[in-house]
C-alpha cells in the first residue's frame, strides 16, 4: 500500500503551549484528587443517596469511547476496509489512552484508591459474581490486548494483526457490555434494571467512539497539517447515523418498558422531574435528534462543518446519556414502605458539581490529552503522504 | 449453625428512636452536621422512617425502624468486588473495613438504604470508644473505632457481642443481644436463631402475621416486622 | 499512582518505542508491588480473625450504677467506663420504675458529659452590658474568688435583714440538690425558690387536688390497664417518667392477653397518636366538654361503677345533674368538632373496658381553664372506678430519706419568711398555686411585691422554656446581680454576672426519685462515673460551700448532715439500705404497692373522691370572690380564652415538645439533633406544620420560609404541609432556637416560646402555652 506512518515533530510553539496547558490542568486535577483523598469524599458531590458521581460517569463514558474506537479500527485490520487505514493506528492508540483514562477514573471514584489493586485479584480475593470484579478482568485484559494489538501493528505482522483485531473486537464488545451489565443487573434501581442495558451501552459505545474518532482524526490531521481524505469522514458519518438510529431505538424500547408497571415512578421522575433536562436536552436532543437531523439533511450532511457539528453534538450528548443514567438513576428515593416517606428518607437526592470534583474530572481528560500528544510525538501513528513529505523537507530546509 | 434474625414488633414499638441512639453509642458511629444531613452524607446504621398515608382526619403514619436486613440473598454481597461484604455462616452480612475499597456498588445495590458511605475524616476527639483498639494499623474486621473515611458502613447485628457471647457460652437472644435490642425500652425488638424452634423469634413468627420490607425483591431478608 | 513521565532523550526511534513500552510495564509492576508490600507490611495484617483484641494497652473497665438527669424522670442507668472515659450508657435492671429500660435521651448523656462547649472554670462577667447578642466577655477566676464574692453579697443581704430579696431559680436538678437548695433557702431566709414546675404541668396537680386532695402529679398502674384515653397526652414523647411509659407500652400492647386499646384525643397527630389505635382530632381547648359529654353518656347508659361512686365519692348528684343537663353528646359535638356517635362510642368503650384510664397531658390542660379541664378529665377515672385499683390511678409513695436535723433558722431568716412570695403564689392572683414560674419577669420588672437584689440560677434556663421570652430577657437584664450555676453557658447565663461551672449528672453525688408514676417508692443513687471535668463542682457541694462560708444559721444547718455531697447522700439514704449495697445496686425499691386503700388515700375535706370539690369551695370562700357559684366547684367547661382576635390571627399555636429535647437547658448534642423530628424524618430544624388545606388557602408552598406571628412577636421557619394537624392549628416543636453557645445548637431552628403570649391558669399558676393565636404568611 505504500502508506508509511511517522511521528510528529512537536516543535511548534502552539504544541508546546498545549502540552503545558494540559499538564497544568492535570496537575490541578491531581491536587484536587489528593484533597479528596485526604479529607474524604465530602468535598465531592456524591453522598449516601447518590453514591456515584462525575468520575464514574466519566469512566463509563470513556470505556464506551474506547471500545467504540477499537471496534472501528477493526474495520481496517479485520474487515480489510483500506480507505480507513490512514486513521486505524490512531484509533487503536486512542482506544488505549481512553481505557487508561477510564481506569484512572475508577481509581478516583473509589473511597480508598490505595486498595485499587484489589480489583485485580481475580478469583483469589475477588467475588467473581460481582460485575465490578468481572469488569476488572475485562478492562485489564482489554488494556493489555490493546497494547499488544498496537504492538503487532507497529511490528507489521499481518497474521497477528488480524488475529489480535478479531480478539480486540470481541473483547471490546464484552468490555462495554460488561459495563452495561454493572448497571443492568441491579434490581434495586428501576432505571438501571434492564437486560437491554449491555446492548444499549454497546451501541452507545459505537456511536460515541465513532463520533470521537471523527473529531480526533479531523483535528489531528488539521493541526499536524496532514492531508485528510474527506471521504473517510463522510463515510464514517454515514455509518454514524445508522448507529445513532440503532441506539435511539434501544433507548426508546428501554424507557418504554420502564414506563409500564411495576416501578414506574423513577422513570417518570427521570423524564419529567428536575433532572429531565439532562435526558431530553442532552441525551435525546444532542445525541440523537440534532445529529440525525444534520446527517439526513440533504445539504448539511455533505458539508464537513455539518458532520463536525454532528459529531460534537453526539460526543456531548452521549456524555449526557451516561450522566442521565447514573445520577437520576440513584437519586430517586427507595420505597421502603408504602406511603409517603417523610423527610430526608423520602427526598430525591441532589448532586451539586463541586469545584474539586470538576477539576478532578477535567484532570482525567487533560491527562489523556497529554498522553495522546506525547504518543503522537513518540509513536508512529499518523500517516505520511508524499506531498506532505516533500513539504516537510522543504520546511526543514527553510 | 445458627441463622441470626431479628423481629421488630411495630405494635410494641413506640417510635422513640432509642435503637438508633443506642447503636450510635455502641458502635461509635460518626454523627454529621446539619449540612451533612441535607446532603445525605451522614451515617446511620439504624434509621427510623415515617411513612404517611391518608388525608386529614384519616391519616396514618407508620414509624418503622430499619437496621441492615442481613438478607440471605443479599444484593450487596453479590456485587461487592473485593469480598469486603460477605455472608458469614451464621447469616450475618459482614462488612470488612479492611477490604473495602469504597467503590460504593453495594450502596447502589442495597434496596433498604442500609448502607452509608463514610465521607469525612473524623477528628480523634469525636470518637468515644477507648476500649476499641485505636490504631489504624491494627487490621482486623472489627473493631475499627476511628474508621477511616472512604469505606462503606452498615449495621453488623453487633456481631462483636454475639461472637464474644458464643465464646463465653452465653445464650444469644436472651443474655446477649445487639445493642438496639437491648436498649429498646418497649422490648419491641427480638433477636435470635431463626432455625431454632425454641427461640423467641421463631415463636413470634409463628404466632403473628409478619412482613418483610420490599418482599417483591426477594432478598430473603432476616429482619421481620410484626404489624399493629 | 501510575505516572508517565515524558521522555525527551535522543535515542533512536526503535529504542524509544521499546523503552516506552518496557518502562511502562516495569513501572506498573513496581508500583503495584510497592503498594501491595505497603499493605502487607503493616503489623497485624495477618491477624484477620474477628475478635482478637490486638490492642496493646491494658484496658480498665467498670460499670457504675447511677441515674440520668436529661429530664425529670431521673431513670436508673449503668455507665460503662473504660480507661477513665465513659463510653456506653444502658439501663439499670435494679430500677423497677423503668424495669431497667431507658429512653434515647439517656444515651445522649455521653454527649452531655463530653460537650465541648462546657465551661470548666468559674467566670466573671467582663462586659457590663447585657443582652441577647452581647458578648459577656467571661474572665476566668478561681473558685475561691468566685465564692468569696458570692458569699460577700449574700452576707450583705442578711446584714440589712433583707434575705428575702434573694431569688433562687431551680431548673433541672437532682432531688438531693433540690433538698439542699430548699434547706439553704430556709436557713438563709428567703421564701423565693422558683422551680420550673410552673412551666410544666401544674394544672394536672390542681385538677387532682380538687378531686382527691393530692396536689401532686398522677401515678398510673399501667401494668393492668385495658383502655387508655389520652387527652392531649403525648404518652410516648413527653410523659413522666418516660422510660416507664415506653416499657409499659410494649407490655400493654402485646405482653398480656388483652391488648390495651389506646385512643388519643389531640388537635395534632402526634407520635403517640400514630402508634395508638384511634386518633380523635378535637377543637383546641374543648377537652373538658368532651370529658363531660363522656360522663353524660356513661351516666345515662348506666355504665359507671356504682359501687365505687356510691361508697367513695361525694358530689356525684351535682355532677350528674350538670352533665346530663348541659353536656349531651350532640351539644358537645358542636363545641369540639367530634361527631356525637364517636363521643358515644368512645365513652361506652371506655366504661366497658375496665380498668380504663383517662390521662391528661400538656396539650389539653396548659391553658387558662386548665385546672377545670384537668378536673373534668380526672373525674372520668372515678366514674369507672379506676381509683387505686390495679390498672387505675394510684398514689405515689416516696422514699423516706433520713430526716435531717432541724435547720437553724435565726431571727433574720424567720422574719424574712413572713414576706409574700415573689411569684405571688398564695395571693388572690394565684390562690392555690405552689409556684408561678412565669410571673417572675413581671415581678422583677415592676418590683412587686418587692425588688429583687440578687438571684442564683441552678441549672435553670427559663428565658428559653417559658412563654414570652422577651420579658424574661428584660427581667434578667434588670437583676442587680445574677449568679448562674450550670455546666454550660445557657441562654439564662448570658445575663449572669458570675458563672459557676457545675458538674453534669454523671460526675456528681446525689439521690433521686422519679416524679409520680410508679406507685411504689424507689430511690436511686447518683455517683460520679468519672472525675468531674475541669474545675466543675456539683450543685450540692457549691451550696455546702456557700453555707459554710456564710456562717451563722446557714452553716449550722449544714453541719450535721454529712460532709459535702457524698456525705450528705450517704446520710440521707443510709436508712434505706446499706451504703455499699446502694452504691452497687444503684436503686432501692420500696415495698409493693397496696391497692384499694380508700380509707387513707383521699385528702379531701370529705375524705372521699369529690365530684363537687370541697377544696375549691374553701378556696373560693377564702378569696371572698363574692357569690360563690356552685358551678365553680364542679368540673365544667369554660369557653377557651385565646390571646389575639380570631379575625386577625386565625390559627392557634400548638407548641409541642418532641422526645429528643434534652431538658437540661442545652441541645448541643448531635445524636439528639440528628433525629429530632421522627414524624417528619428530619433533624436539626424547627418545622411549622399546617394542615395542607389550610396552607393552600393561605397560599403557601410546601417547604418555603414563613413568618408565624402572634400578637407579641414573630418567628421565621420552614413550613410543612401535614395531614395530621387540625385545620385551625399550627404545630411547632419546641427545643430549638438556642443562641448562647454550641456548634450543634446555636442558630438552629426557632423557639416557639418567643411568640407565646402570657397567660395563666390562675388556680395553679401554670403558664398557658396553648392559647396563643397566630397568623402565618410567607416570608
Amino acid at each position: 500500500m505504500g502508506l508509511t506512518f511517522s511521528r510528529i515533530e512537536g516543535n511548534s510553539r502552539n504544541f508546546k503551549i498545549l502540552l503545558i496547558l494540559l499538564a497544568g490542568f492535570t496537575v490541578i486535577g491531581f491536587i484536587c484528587f489528593m484533597v479528596s483523598y485526604i479529607s474524604g469524599h465530602h468535598v465531592l458531590g456524591s453522598s449516601s443517596i447518590i453514591p456515584w458521581g462525575l468520575p464514574i460517569t466519566i469512566t463509563i463514558y470513556l470505556i464506551g469511547l474506547s471500545a467504540g474506537s477499537l471496534i472501528l479500527s477493526a474495520l481496517t485490520y479485520v474487515f480489510g476496509k483500506e480507505e480507513y487505514r490512514p486513521i486505524a493506528r490512531l484509533a487503536v492508540y486512542l482506544a488505549i489512552i481512553l481505557i487508561f483514562g477510564a481506569m484512572i477514573g475508577i481509581a478516583l471514584d473509589l473511597g480508598r484508591p490505595e486498595k485499587s489493586w484489589r480489583l485485580f485479584m481475580f478469583f483469589v480475593l475477588n467475588n467473581m459474581r460481582s460485575m465490578f470484579a468481572l469488569n476488572g478482568i475485562l478492562y485489564g485484559g482489554y488494556f493489555l490486548i490493546g497494547i499488544i494489538y498496537l504492538g503487532t501493528i507497529f511490528a507489521d505482522k499481518h497474521e497477528f494483526i488480524k488475529m489480535m483485531g478479531k480478539i480486540a473486537i470481541g473483547w471490546a464488545a464484552l468490555v462495554h457490555m460488561g459495563t452495561g451489565a454493572i448497571f443492568g443487573f441491579i434490581a434495586t434501581r428501576p432505571i438501571f434494571y434492564s437486560p437491554i442495558k449491555p446492548f444499549e451501552f454497546l451501541s452507545a459505545a459505537m456511536v460515541s467512539g465513532l463520533a470521537l474518532l471523527i473529531i480526533v482524526v479531523a483535528a489531528t490531521f488539521k493541526f499536524t497539517k496532514r492531508n485528510l481524505n474527506k471521504e473517510i469522514i463522510f463515510s464514517l458519518s454515514r455509518l454514524l447515523r445508522v448507529l445513532i438510529i440503532v441506539l435511539a431505538v434501544m433507548v426508546l424500547v428501554d424507557k418504554l418498558t420502564h414506563l409500564y408497571p411495576p416501578d414506574r415512578e423513577p422513570t417518570i421522575w427521570l423524564l419529567t422531574g428536575p433532572y429531565s433536562w439532562i435526558f431530553w436536552l442532552l441525551q435525546v436532543g444532542l445525541a440523537y435528534v440534532l445529529p440525525l437531523v444534520i446527517l439526513f439533511h440533504p445539504q448539511y450532511r455533505q458539508t464537513f462543518k455539518g458532520v463536525m457539528v454532528a459529531a460534537f453534538s453526539v460526543v456531548i450528548g452521549i456524555f449526557g446519556e451516561r450522566f442521565s443514567l447514573v445520577i437520576p438513576g440513584t437519586a430517586y428515593p427507595l420505597p421502603f414502605y408504602p406511603g409517603k416517606i417523610e423527610g430526608i428518607w423520602g427526598m430525591a437526592g441532589s448532586f451539586p458539581i463541586t469545584p474539586i470534583e470538576f477539576f478532578m474530572s477535567l484532570g482525567i481528560f487533560t491527562l489523556m490529552g497529554l498522553l495522546f500528544l506525547v504518543g503522537l510525538q513518540n509513536l508512529e501513528l499518523l500517516p505520511v503522504d508524499e506531498i506532505e513529505q516533500q513539504t516537510s523537507e522543504v520546511a526543514k530546509k527553510a | 449453625m445458627p441463622r441470626w434474625g431479628m423481629v421488630i414488633d411495630l405494635d410494641k414499638c413506640t417510635g422513640c428512636q432509642a435503637c438508633s441512639t443506642a447503636c450510635k453509642s455502641e458502635n461509635n458511629v460518626p454523627y454529621g452536621s446539619p449540612d451533612d444531613q441535607r446532603r445525605r452524607r451522614d451515617i446511620y446504621w439504624n434509621k427510623v422512617i415515617a411513612a404517611t398515608s391518608g388525608t386529614y382526619p384519616r391519616v396514618n403514619t407508620e414509624i418503622i425502624s430499619m437496621p441492615c436486613m442481613h438478607c440471605d440473598h443479599a444484593p450487596c454481597v453479590t456485587v461487592c468486588p473485593a469480598k469486603a461484604t460477605y455472608r458469614r455462616e451464621d447469616g450475618i452480612i459482614v462488612q470488612d473495613f479492611r477490604r473495602c475499597i469504597g467503590c460504593k456498588y453495594c450502596i447502589v445495590a442495597c434496596p433498604y438504604g442500609a448502607r452509608s458511605f463514610n465521607s469525612r475524616e473524623q477528628k480523634e476527639e469525636q470518637y468515644l470508644r477507648p476500649d476499641l483498639p485505636p490504631d489504624r494499623n491494627v487490621w482486623g474486621q472489627w473493631p475499627f473505632p476511628t474508621r477511616t473515611h472512604g469505606v462503606v458502613e452498615k449495621c453488623t447485628f453487633c456481631f462483636h457481642r454475639i461472637d464474644r457471647g458464643m465464646k463465653e457460652g452465653k445464650k444469644i437472644g436472651k443474655e446477649v443481644v445487639p445493642a438496639c435490642v437491648e436498649d429498646c425500652p418497649a422490648e419491641a425488638r427480638k433477636f435470635g436463631d431463626l432455625d431454632d424452634n425454641n427461640s423467641e423469634v421463631s415463636r413470634l413468627l409463628s404466632s403473628r402475621a409478619w412482613i418483610r420490607l420490599r418482599e417483591e425483591l426477594d432478598t430473603k431478608c432476616k429482619v421481620f416486622y410484626l404489624l399493629k | 499512582m501510575k505516572n508517565r513521565k515524558v521522555r525527551s532523550s535522543n535515542e533512536t526511534e526503535q529504542n524509544r518505542v521499546k523503552l516506552n513500552r518496557r518502562t511502562f510495564l516495569k513501572l506498573s509492576i513496581f508500583a503495584g508491588a510497592a503498594i501491595g508490600a505497603n499493605q502487607m507490611g503493616k503489623p497485624g495484617a495477618h491477624s484477620a480473625s474477628p475478635l482478637e483484641k490486638t490492642s496493646r494497652r491494658a484496658l480498665e473497665e467498670r460499670w457504675t450504677a447511677t441515674s440520668c438527669l436529661n429530664c425529670p424522670a431521673r431513670c436508673g442507668i449503668r455507665v460503662r467506663v473504660v480507661n477513665g472515659k465513659a463510653v456506653k450508657i444502658t439501663g439499670n435492671p435494679n430500677s423497677l420504675v423503668s424495669e431497667g429500660k431507658i429512653c434515647p435521651r439517656a444515651h445522649v448523656g455521653l454527649q452531655v458529659l463530653y460537650d465541648p462547649g462546657r465551661i470548666l472554670s468559674p467566670s466573671k462577667r467582663g462586659n457590663r452590658e447585657k443582652g441577647r447578642e452581647i458578648d459577656p466577655k467571661w474572665i476566668p477566676i478561681s473558685w475561691d474568688q468566685a465564692l468569696s464574692e458570692l458569699t460577700q453579697r449574700l452576707k450583705s443581704l442578711r446584714d440589712v435583714a433583707q434575705p428575702h430579696k434573694l431569688l433562687l431559680f431551680s431548673g433541672l436538678n437532682t432531688v438531693s440538690s433540690e433538698d439542699v437548695i430548699a434547706r439553704f433557702a430556709d436557713a438563709f431566709g428567703t421564701p423565693n425558690i422558683i422551680s420550673g414546675n410552673g412551666l410544666d404541668i401544674e394544672t394536672e396537680k390542681s385538677g387532682n387536688w380538687m378531686a382527691d386532695g393530692h396536689y401532686t402529679g398522677t401515678a398510673y398502674d399501667l401494668d393492668h390497664t385495658n383502655y387508655i384515653l389520652a387527652f392531649g397526652a403525648d404518652i410516648l414523647e413527653s410523659s413522666r417518667p418516660l422510660s416507664r411509659f415506653l416499657r409499659k407500652w410494649g407490655r400493654l400492647r402485646r405482653e398480656k392477653p388483652n391488648r390495651t386499646k389506646v385512643v388519643v384525643i389531640n388537635p395534632r397527630y402526634s407520635l403517640t397518636a400514630a402508634k395508638s389505635d384511634e386518633w380523635v382530632p378535637i377543637q383546641p381547648g374543648t377537652d373538658a366538654a368532651l370529658a363531660l359529654a363522656m360522663g353524660n353518656v356513661i351516666i345515662s347508659e348506666n355504665l359507671y361503677d356504682t359501687d365505687f361512686v356510691n361508697r367513695w365519692t361525694t358530689g356525684f348528684d351535682s355532677y350528674k345533674k350538670l352533665v346530663l343537663r348541659e353536656y349531651s353528646p350532640v351539644a358537645v359535638s358542636r363545641i369540639t368538632g367530634i361527631p356525637s356517635e364517636v363521643i358515644q362510642r368512645i365513652a361506652r368503650e371506655f366504661a366497658q373496658t375496665r380498668p380504663g384510664l383517662a390521662l391528661r397531658g400538656r396539650e389539653s390542660i396548659n391553658r387558662p381553664e386548665g385546672s377545670y379541664i384537668s378536673y373534668a378529665i380526672f373525674c372520668l377515672n372515678a366514674l369507672v372506678g379506676s381509683i387505686d385499683i390495679p390498672g387505675g390511678v394510684i398514689y405515689q409513695e416516696n422514699p423516706k430519706y433520713r430526716e435531717m436535723p432541724h435547720r437553724v433558722v435565726d431571727d433574720i431568716a424567720r422574719r424574712a419568711k413572713d414576706h409574700p412570695r415573689i411569684d405571688l403564689r398564695g395571693t388572690d392572683k394565684f390562690p392555690a398555686a405552689e409556684v408561678v414560674t412565669n410571673q417572675i419577669p413581671e415581678s422583677v420588672l415592676e418590683g412587686i411585691p418587692y425588688p429583687v437584689e440578687m438571684a442564683i440560677g441552678f441549672n435553670s434556663n427559663f428565658n428559653m422554656f417559658a412563654p414570652g421570652t422577651e420579658r424574661w430577657d428584660k427581667a434578667l437584664k434588670k437583676l442587680p446581680f445574677y449568679v448562674h450555676i450550670s455546666p454550660f453557658i445557657s441562654e439564662m447565663a448570658l445575663y449572669a454576672d458570675l458563672v459557676l461551672p457545675s458538674t453534669t449528672y454523671l460526675e456528681e453525688w446525689g439521690y433521686d426519685h422519679s416524679p409520680p408514676g410508679s406507685g411504689f417508692a424507689e430511690a436511686r443513687i447518683k455517683q460520679p462515673v468519672v472525675k468531674p471535668l475541669g474545675n466543675s463542682k456539683s450543685v450540692t457541694d457549691i451550696v455546702f460551700e456557700i453555707s459554710k462560708r456564710l456562717g451563722g444559721g446557714p452553716a449550722q444547718s449544714f453541719a450535721n448532715v454529712g460532709d459535702q455531697s457524698e456525705g450528705f447522700v450517704k446520710f440521707r439514704t443510709e436508712t434505706l439500705m446499706p451504703w455499699k449495697e446502694f452504691l452497687e445496686k444503684g436503686a432501692w425499691v420500696g415495698k409493693e404497692y397496696e391497692y384499694k386503700q380508700y380509707g387513707r388515700i383521699f385528702h379531701t375535706p370529705s375524705k372521699k373522691f369529690e365530684f363537687y370539690s370541697g377544696n375549691l369551695k374553701s378556696l373560693n370562700s377564702k378569696m371572698r370572690k363574692g357569690a360563690e357559684k356552685d358551678i365553680d366547684c364542679l368540673p365544667n367547661y369554660k369557653e377557651p380564652k385565646f390571646l389575639g382576635e380570631k379575625e386577625k390571627y386565625p390559627l392557634i399555636l400548638l407548641p409541642y415538645q418532641p422526645l429528643l429535647v434534652v431538658e437540661n437547658g442545652s441541645q448541643n448534642y448531635p445524636w439528639a439533633q440528628e433525629i429530632f423530628l421522627p414524624m417528619d424524618g428530619v433533624g436539626w430544624e424547627t418545622l411549622v406544620e399546617i394542615n395542607s388545606e389550610t396552607a393552600k388557602i393561605l397560599n403557601l408552598r410546601d417547604g418555603q420560609a414563613v413568618w408565624v406571628e402572634s400578637p407579641s412577636q414573630k418567628i421565621k421557619a420552614k413550613v410543612k404541609f401535614s395531614e395530621g394537624v387540625h385545620p385551625e392549628v399550627v404545630v411547632i416543636p419546641s427545643g430549638q432556637g438556642h443562641y448562647s453557645y454550641g456548634k450543634w445548637q446555636k442558630g438552629i431552628g426557632v423557639n416557639p416560646n418567643e411568640i407565646i403570649g402570657v397567660d395563666y391558669d390562675t388556680i395553679s399558676g401554670q403558664a398557658a402555652f396553648f392559647n396563643t393565636r397566630v397568623k402565618v404568611y410567607r416570608a
